[in-house]
């Protein structure tokens, strides 16, 4: 039931709360700061003021409505498909794993891997973007072939906490596979 | 090692070792952590990616950390581990032209830092001239603060216009490295003149061969006959011409002679043509490409080696050669005469008559049976170039460049253009400040402390193989266990 404070790879605290809901189900929920109504200010007043300094020179007020448009359009994408409030990482034993990410709009999206598609949960590495980062994946099995990996899932992809918080992930969900197995 | 410079102030999460901090008397505990950047590295194949490659083995044999950076090939990208913790980054960096990569000294800066920062390297090791990554690699090391070593693995001429650009970019690049290495006396004058360096900071490492590989096996010979075996890539340098000459002269004097030819390249067509003119195509064998574990197989066949090489730093093939058993015969040019002793090697002029009458006498002792036995020339060779011996050279370098200071910009700017001559001097102190303000601004963007310290996979503080780990073999794991 702890819930303590990370830093994700730019710097950004997030939370991690783990909550024990039995010895074989386990959830982790990585809370990314709220969208910052400062940052929405400084965006839309720049969009805005461009807006201005053009339709002074154009005089043309279609280059205001359309601005308007812009931002509240760009508002909605950005809060319904980009900007994710919490990832959800739910490890049930017996059962499987289920993922979910909850958009800034309330929208939710969640997937689930069974237990017998689950090879293993690993910390890796990756470049990305002009860095090197570690993440947390799940490994999935070959049907054909269980000794195999057919396909990676990265966890927590749009909060990117740092190792510190992924080993802490780590352990417990290895606690978890150790004891199912 | 001990005192941590700008660009690399992150303390560590493991305390460094408590034997760096007093260097001196305890010079030879000192581990260092080593960043190897080359553009050359496997699943390309030759000299410099097994240089590489063993001497890393070496050195982590020897207790230090070493990672090894190169650019992606293909869909090999990302972060792979080798043998013993090894590790590679393939970073995905534009490849231009023979598997070098495109240079504009900026674009590779942030990922290089990344590596540098995450595993707190103190020494970035470059290898190979043509390799556009390594000289990258130095300048950006240089303008981080670290110490900086260069080995250089070929010979260049002065003539024509492209040595003299390649010159004058190695200058540029050398003349403020801590130290630079070299594979043989030849490649360093080669080099202290090319790049107008003080011959004290340059070494000569000879390469090595691992002896295990290339032993003799007599009874693969077929002794009716004599083979003389050229593994070689078929290019003009190799001196390809002049075997084509040799070959119908010795054949003709010769009736049980052939020739067993490895190797491919644009002038595999004179060979045929000699073949087809003269009509031994019984005799004269080209083999084609040959990959690296099958050398052996076509060495063991043949009775005499010779290498026809027109320039050479430090010529392996011979090394291989000799190792298993046979008698080399080999042009006199570049570091050749400082390669094997003069009990096993017959040196030539580069001439198709110097090495015409060079075999001949060979030929003769092999008929009267007044030659060393395979088995006596391996056990001599054997001991000559081992990778050990190298790591433990190479290590004596790493001692001597972390005590030595990495110049401050202001005095990197001075050296540049007292040494590099007005404008390229100028233009490349442009460079240099840009750079550092791009650092500068790369450490805003994305300060030292948010890049996590990378979990070390081999060296000191190595994570891999303190416990039996159950994670897959493809991804290994060290970050836990």
């Amino acid at each position: 039931m702890a819930e303590e404070e990370f830093t994700d790879i730019n710097g950004n605290s997030i939370s991690l709360d783990c909550q024990t809901h039995s010895a074989f189900c386990r959830e982790f929920t990585v809370t990314a700061p709220k969208l910052s109504l400062r940052k929405v200010m400084v965006c839309t007043c720049f969009i805005w003021l461009f807006a201005y300094a053009i339709f002074f020179l154009t005089e043309n007020t279609a280059v205001l409505s359309s601005a308007i448009i812009l931002t509240l359009a760009g508002m909605m994408i950005h809060i319904h498909f980009v900007k994710v409030d919490h990832e959800t990482l739910l490890i049930i034993g017996s059962l499987g794993i289920q993922l979910s990410s909850s958009y800034a709009s309330g929208r939710e999206s969640t997937t689930f891997i069974e237990m017998s598609k689950l090879k293993d949960i690993v910390i890796n590495e990756a470049v990305y973007m002009h860095s090197i980062i570690y993440y947390l994946c799940i490994l999935i099995k070959d049907p054909a072939e269980p000794e195999t990996v057919a396909s990676v899932v990265p966890l927590f992809q749009s909060s990117k906490p740092r190792l510190n918080c992924l080993v802490q992930v780590y352990r417990s969900c290895q606690e978890i596979l150790a004891e199912t197995r | 090692m001990g005192n941590r410079r700008r660009g690399h102030t992150h303390a560590p999460k493991t305390p460094p070792l408590s034997l760096d901090t007093h260097s001196s008397d305890h010079e030879q505990d000192v581990k260092h952590r080593i960043c190897m950047v080359s553009d050359f590295f496997y699943p390309n194949m030759g000299g410099v990616e097994s240089h590489i490659y063993q001497l890393s083995q070496c050195l982590i044999e020897k207790g230090h950390k070493v990672v090894i950076a190169t650019h992606a090939y293909g869909d090999r990208r990302g972060i792979r581990y080798l043998t013993n913790g090894l590790k590679v980054y393939y970073l995905p960096l534009q490849v231009m032209y023979n598997q070098s990569t495109a240079t504009t000294c900026f674009h590779s800066l942030p990922l290089l830092r990344c590596v540098f920062v995450r595993e707190r390297i103190t020494i970035v090791h470059a290898h190979s001239s043509f390799s556009a990554m390594a000289h990258d690699a130095l300048f950006h090391a240089k303008t981080m603060g670290l110490n900086t070593v260069f080995t250089d693995h070929s010979l260049f001429g002065f003539a024509d216009l492209s040595s003299v650009l390649t010159n004058k970019l190695l200058t540029v690049s050398l003349c403020d490295t801590n130290h630079i290495v070299c594979v043989s006396y030849t490649s360093k004058e080669n080099t202290v003149l090319r790049a107008t360096l003080d011959p004290e900071i340059v070494s000569v490492i000879p390469n090595a061969v691992d002896p295990t590989d290339f032993t003799p096996d007599p009874s693969r010979r077929d002794n009716s006959k004599i083979t003389i075996v050229v593994i070689s890539r078929l290019v003009y340098r190799k001196g390809i011409d002049l075997l084509s000459g040799i070959i119908p002269e010795l054949c003709g004097k010769h009736p049980d002679l052939c020739f067993l030819i490895g190797g491919e390249g644009p002038k595999r067509i004179v060979l045929e043509e000699v073949r087809e003119k003269y009509q031994l195509h019984d005799r004269v064998r080209l083999l084609g490409a040959l990959d690296h574990k099958d050398v052996r197989d076509v060495l063991v066949q043949g009775h005499v080696f010779l290498n026809t090489s027109l320039t050479e730093a430090f010529c392996m093939a011979i090394v291989e050669g000799a190792s298993c058993g046979l008698h080399v015969v080999s042009t006199r040019v570049g570091g050749i005469p400082e390669v094997l002793p003069d009990e096993l090697v017959t040196l030539c002029e580069p001439s198709v008559q110097s090495l015409c009458d060079g075999l001949e006498t060979v030929i003769a002792r092999i008929r009267t049976g007044n030659v060393a036995s395979p088995a006596t020339i391996h056990r001599k060779v054997r001991t000559l170039y081992t990778w050990r011996n190298v790591a433990e050279r190479t290590e004596k370098v790493y001692n001597r460049v972390c005590r030595e200071p990495v110049l401050p910009l202001s005095d990197r700017l001075h050296r540049l253009r007292s040494h590099c001559g007005a404008v390229a001097g100028s233009i490349f102190s442009f460079v240099a400040v840009i750079t550092f303000l791009f650092l500068l601004f790369l450490q805003w963007l994305r300060p030292d402390h948010l890049i996590d310290v990378a979990v070390d996979s081999s060296g000191p503080h190595s994570r891999l193989g303190q416990h039996v780990s159950k994670k897959t073999s493809k991804t290994p794991n060290p970050a836990v266990s």
